[in-house]
């Protein structure tokens, strides 16, 4: 059973979501019936998949090392316990290029990874005093945004499972949530179901042409399956009480990569801002690393642009997906600095429709390269 | 205290101190971009002597010169 799809996967989500929307209605707590329909969901969707087994070994894993990182803070150094916690997940990653590491295959690794590591870094930075075992659980397997996010924030996410909400305010919370559900139940179905079938399926795999109709066809087919699967989990997040974050703002308007990377798949891009590329900056400024202080944010923005490819997996295509969104956010930043006309146009009239195209295909591209496709 | 945080905003930004409103939109205007915010925040720390946890920290609360100084009047307790 794969997430958001299918009517089986539509009808259990329906049946296990029916005692949390009574419960909000009645104004009870939601936490514990949340953490219960996350396990069931799992349980429902990896057990059919043969996935149960290395589930719950990830989660003991990772459970142990955030109790053992909780009990012994000061005695255990953040850079053993972060590659530790990311050990599955480059474990899953080289087993899809290199067969011998094939030991097991989980859905929605990459997404419960970061979940799991941003814990770690909150518990050390001090960010988050207290955190239960129970809260960490419902954190990391929390269903609704476990196999293809938004990812959401350890301390927002506390914030909302322990906010009683009255029935009034969940009223709000169930409307939204239904209508995110629908609109992207639609999204993902009728636009990206038609453009998967009747226009990216029968293209032949090589030729110019081809190819062509395929980067545009592939970026809108993206756009739709992955804004809606996304919405759909955010509607289902409101319907536990949890405000998931949104994960897309009208990308397509944007006027050059900076700005696309801050509306398309948001809570990657900001994930990645706040604890790869600020914390590589930031420390690099301090301990004046660098001559030119702007030395450090391109070293910056190719850092945390390799670590988004990899994080999509090890094949030479995601390689160079990461490296050509490295190239391109560097040469963002240069015209930035050097080319004063650059500011301007990106601002008002034909320089804004320019960028805007240009955007876009460079985009377009990348999304090529990331798919994988020959040429 | 907002007079020096629109004259280290102004510095970063390179814009002039006058024209930095408290409410001014600091990213939505185009003033800051993720390393300006990052030189803001060492900025602060190193003039008003609170740590502002620059990671965990959301973009609303450095936003605008009001919320930075209260901010900063938030750590300082």
């Amino acid at each position: 059973m794969t997430p958001y799809s299918g009517l089986l996967f539509f009808y259990l989500l329906a049946l296990l979501l029916l005692p949390a929307v009574a419960l909000g209605l009645l104004g009870k707590p939601l936490k514990i019936y949340g953490l219960i329909f996350s396990v069931l969901m799992l349980v429902l969707v990896f057990g059919e998949g043969g996935q149960l087994p290395t589930l719950t070994a990830f989660y003991l894993w990772e459970a142990a090392l955030f109790l053992a990182y909780r009990r012994w803070r000061k005695k255990l150094p953040l850079w053993l316990m972060v590659p530790l916690a990311s050990l599955p997940l480059v474990l899953v990653k080289a087993g899809e290029v290199w067969p011998v590491f094939a030991l097991f295959r989980l859905l929605g690794i990459s997404y419960m990874t970061f979940r799991a590591v941003e814990a770690l870094i909150n518990l050390h930075d001090g960010a988050i005093k207290n955190l239960s075992l129970f809260q960490w659980s419902y954190f990391l397997l929390f269903f609704p945004s476990a196999s293809s996010g938004p990812i959401d924030r350890c301390q927002r996410f506390l914030s909302d499972l322990e906010r009683r909400l009255t029935p009034q305010e969940y009223i709000g919370l169930l409307r939204q949530g239904i209508w995110k559900l629908i609109g992207g139940a639609f999204s993902a179905i009728v636009p990206g179901g038609i453009i998967w079938q009747y226009w990216l399926a029968p293209l032949p795999e090589s030729g110019f042409l081809p190819t062509l109709s395929y980067l545009y066809g592939y970026t809108l087919f993206l756009f739709f399956n992955f804004a809606g699967s996304s919405s759909m989990a955010i509607g289902t997040g409101y319907l536990l009480g949890i405000r998931v974050p949104e994960n897309f703002s009208q990308p397509f308007l944007s006027a050059d990569m900076k700005e696309l990377w801050a509306r398309w798949h948001i809570s990657l891009s900001t994930w990645l801002r706040d604890y790869v590329y600020t914390r590589f900056v930031m420390d690099s400024l301090k301990k004046k690393r660098f001559e030119n202080q702007r030395t450090a944010s391109y070293l910056g923005y190719i850092l945390t642009m390799m670590t988004m490819g990899i994080w999509h997996g090890l094949s030479p295509h995601y390689l160079l997906y990461g490296a050509y969104h490295s190239a391109l956010m560097c040469l963002n930043e240069a015209l930035d600095l050097h080319w004063k006309p650059f500011k301007r146009w990106k601002k008002q009239g034909f320089g804004q429709a320019a960028c805007v195209f240009v955007t876009f295909h460079l985009f377009a591209f990348g999304l090529l390269i990331f798919s994988g496709r020959g040429w | 205290m907002e007079q020096k945080i629109a004259e280290i905003i102004a510095e970063i930004c390179g814009a002039g101190a006058e024209e930095i409103e408290p409410e001014l939109q600091l990213f939505e205007e185009g003033l800051l971009d993720s390393f300006a915010a990052i030189q803001l925040v060492l900025a602060l720390e190193a003039a008003f002597g609170v740590s502002l946890d620059m990671a965990g920290l959301p973009r609303e609360r450095i936003a605008t010169p009001a919320a930075i100084a209260e901010l900063i009047r938030e750590r300082r307790e």
